[in-house]
């Protein structure tokens, strides 16, 4: 295929480059939460620039969503089921033995409620599977790629994980425990190889944000950009964390809003 | 094949040690001054190249004292009790490392030996 002419050097932790055209085997990514379109669109540049992402699904509606929108690369990416609720397909998903270069994690389960209204059992298996389970997801790609002595592990995180609104509460604490995870994972693995970073997103045209946006176009004028990000921003922002100019990006907060969190709320003008 | 000598090179490989010092009478900790890190490293050296899962907690005996103090709280022996939670020690190691433990951290290279051992069987 002529189109894959350049293949980047890529991240090893350690801030080295490695040309992997000698290999002829592309370095693979697990992109968790695949079917995302800001996964989606990661992927195919991704797939540009030399990388091999297997991207996860949680049922055959989302696989085929994620076969949709690569269908101009045939053989160039994979797709596994894995839903962070399921502990077996956790199993399944390492049966497959790949050694992953990176991780970019984009999976999140919402519930949205005021804290003193939640429904006790939803609490447990919540917070079960969108905290415990991602640890032990965390833990297992960390020791892969300490193996290997090199990785990258890049959380996308929210603005709303530091300012949720009212009814965010189980969402906002997920996220920091998540955003905690990578971090330690890069605090305690950087000397080895292994680095991470996390990204807090703020408006961006995709998805649920999308539809937001539009039903509330005054929001826009809170942010100092005074747009949201498109979605190719952020994925060209993941591509240079990935890339070893920004291996000194370890284990800490990138906060892509727009200048959002900046300010005090409310007040644009003056 | 040779757990040991196998053992033995990573653990040159891991903590940049001489491997003529390295008996299955060596401690990790207390000798070697093996820290999280290379631990973590030695039982993912050790899942991968004999094809065994590893809990970190059992291999490393990170929870000996822990139990050890259980048992005693429950009335039990602490050699029955504590091989029941370390499967993979002969009773006379586990008889050594309660008159050892006083010292410091009691883990030896033998007792990696044993859980390898051990879990490749299974």
């Amino acid at each position: 295929m002529g189109v894959f002419a350049h293949a980047e050097r890529w991240h090893n932790g350690q801030g080295e480059t490695e040309d992997m055209n000698g290999s002829g085997e592309r370095p693979k990514g697990l992109i968790l939460g695949g079917t995302c379109e800001l996964a989606l669109v990661l992927a195919s540049k991704l797939i540009e620039k030399g990388f091999f992402p297997v991207l996860t699904w949680r049922d055959p509606e989302g696989r085929g969503k994620i076969d949709a929108s690569l269908a101009n690369f045939p053989g160039h990416y994979e797709t596994i089921r894995f839903n962070l609720g399921d502990p077996l397909s956790l199993e399944t998903l390492f049966a497959k033995d790949f050694c992953y270069n990176f991780l970019v994690d984009f999976a999140q389960g919402d519930y949205e409620t005021l804290i003193a209204a939640a429904d006790e059992d939803r609490i447990r298996a919540y917070f079960s599977e969108n905290v415990a389970a991602r640890a032990i997801l965390l833990k297992r790609v960390a020791r892969g790629m300490l193996r290997m002595k090199r990785g990258r592990l890049i959380y996308v995180s929210s603005s709303a994980a530091e300012r949720p609104a009212p009814g965010q509460g189980f969402y906002a604490a997920a996220k920091l425990a998540a955003e905690t995870l990578y971090r330690s994972c890069g605090l305690e693995l950087a000397g080895k190889g292994v680095t991470s970073v996390i990204l807090r997103a703020g408006y961006v045209q995709a998805g649920r944000s999308r539809a937001f946006l539009e039903a509330n176009p005054e929001i826009i004028r809170q942010v100092p950009l005074q747009r949201a990000l498109e979605a190719e921003e952020v994925a060209e922002t993941i591509l240079f964390l990935l890339s070893p100019a920004a291996v000194g990006i370890n284990a800490t907060i990138l906060t892509l809003d727009g200048g959002l969190s900046a300010g005090k709320t409310g007040i644009m003008k003056h | 094949m040779d757990i040991l000598k196998t053992l033995r090179e990573m653990i040159m490989d891991i903590m940049d040690v001489d491997g003529q010092t390295i008996t299955a009478e060596t401690y990790l900790v207390r000798e070697l001054g093996a820290e999280s890190i290379d631990l973590l490293e030695l039982s993912v050296s050790i899942n991968h190249h004999f094809h065994i899962t590893v809990k970190d907690d059992d291999i490393f005996l990170r929870n000996f004292r822990l139990f050890l103090v259980e048992a005693e709280r429950r009335g039990e022996a602490p050699s029955s009790y504590l091989g029941a939670r370390f499967p993979f020690l002969p009773a006379e190691r586990i008889g050594e490392i309660l008159a050892d433990l006083e010292a410091g951290p009691a883990l030896k290279i033998k007792d990696l030996v044993s859980y390898i051992a051990f879990r490749s069987k299974g």
